[in-house]
């Protein structure tokens, strides 16, 4: 897998723009300016999987990350007080001590993850030598024009799809239990105290100490009691 | 096309061996292979980690678990493409495995941001170290 020509550049460019937006993000003091640079850096990778191909898991990346996740992201920024962070009453990151030792430890995993790859790529290459060199050769077009000089396009979603109904069809069942659940336990932890009232989910015994905290709650039981009477 | 095409196969062939290692990397940044891929995706890797051990907010925290979770992503997808061209075109595992990623990736920031937003309505902080109840 060699690229070149302008999918060299644009490789350089987006790995760039992804590596410099990813730092922006940790480093932000403001938490939105974070999640629009996450957003950039997310936008990067998924030119990254186009220019590998992988045209499909590129608009997931979009649709499902930049759409979804981010949007939530941003949502709860703004439900949450985070005005102390932005002016610079609160410090940004941990206790100096904190950095220090935890740049060692990624100074230690980087020098660890580089050399790693060297050496497993080459095994890697000096594995697959005989192998690549003729599939290169072969499989250079599956985005070549034609003769009509019209693109051909990929068949990388058809190939998506048919192996994940075939070789992944329980996983993708199990995933939407999963998600099912997620969004069943988000309602749950989100909920007021007085949502939770309503719905009779609160233990009796902190009955008391809720209302110590939040006064208001005693008109609410108040008024909840006389609904269930008339019922 | 094939005036690109040719400088990767003699690339691949050895048939042109860049001698000085100055022409070695020159090489290696014209035609971006597989190991360019695994080092942007060990850095992002690193950067998500960084965000995770040191900042204090713990919404960025989450984005920084994003971070890594892409990170995990591209290795996948640059290894599906590599196993693509070296002679399995249906190679497509590491994509599938990322759809699943991206789908538990999503579920975790449901839930996290859930269990967010119910500490910010006990406690009113969103700040990790302030966030100690269980501390001896």
């Amino acid at each position: 897998m060699v690229l070149s020509g302008w999918a060299a550049v644009f490789f350089w460019v987006f790995a760039v723009a992804a590596l410099v937006a990813a730092l922006l993000t940790i480093l932000a003091r403001n938490a939105v300016h974070s999640a629009l640079f996450l957003i950039s850096t997310l936008v990067s990778v998924a030119a990254l999987f186009i220019l590998l191909g992988a045209e499909f898991i590129a608009g997931v990346q979009i649709l499902v990350y930049v759409g979804g996740v981010m949007v939530l992201f941003l949502f709860v920024i703004m439900l949450v007080n985070v005005s102390a962070e932005e002016r610079g009453h609160e410090l940004l990151f941990n206790r100096p001590a904190q950095v220090a030792a935890s740049a060692i430890i990624l100074a230690l995993l980087s020098l660890g993850l580089i050399y790693a790859i060297r050496q497993g790529y080459d095994g890697l290459l000096k594995r697959d030598q005989d192998r690549i060199t003729p599939a290169v050769a072969a499989a250079q077009p599956p985005t070549q024009p034609n003769a009509t000089r019209v693109m051909r396009i990929s068949q990388d979603t058809q190939r998506v799809g048919g192996s994940l109904y075939r070789y992944g069809s329980i996983p993708f069942e199990v995933a939407s239990v999963l998600l099912l659940v997620a969004i069943v336990g988000s309602v749950m932890l989100a909920r007021t105290t007085k949502q939770e009232l309503a719905a009779d989910d609160v233990d009796l015994e902190l009955l008391p100490e809720l209302i110590a905290t939040e006064p208001e709650l005693a008109q609410e039981i108040e008024k909840l009691a006389e609904t269930q009477t008339k019922l | 096309m094939s005036q690109l095409i040719t400088p990767v196969l003699a690339l691949l062939l050895q048939a042109e061996q860049p001698t000085t290692r100055g022409g070695v990397i020159w090489q290696g940044i014209q035609h971006p292979d597989l190991s360019k891929f695994l080092v942007i995706a060990a850095l992002l890797f690193i950067i998500g980690v960084a965000g995770v051990l040191t900042r204090r907010n713990i919404i960025v925290i989450f984005m920084s678990i994003e971070l890594i979770l892409n990170a995990a992503n591209l290795n996948f997808i640059a290894f599906s493409r590599y196993l693509q061209d070296a002679g399995y075109p249906n190679a497509v595992a590491g994509q599938v495995f990322t759809v699943f990623i991206i789908v538990v990736a999503a579920a975790e920031a449901a839930i996290g941001l859930g269990i967010v937003i119910a500490l910010y309505r006990n406690r009113e902080t969103i700040f990790v170290d302030k966030i100690d109840l269980l501390k001896w």
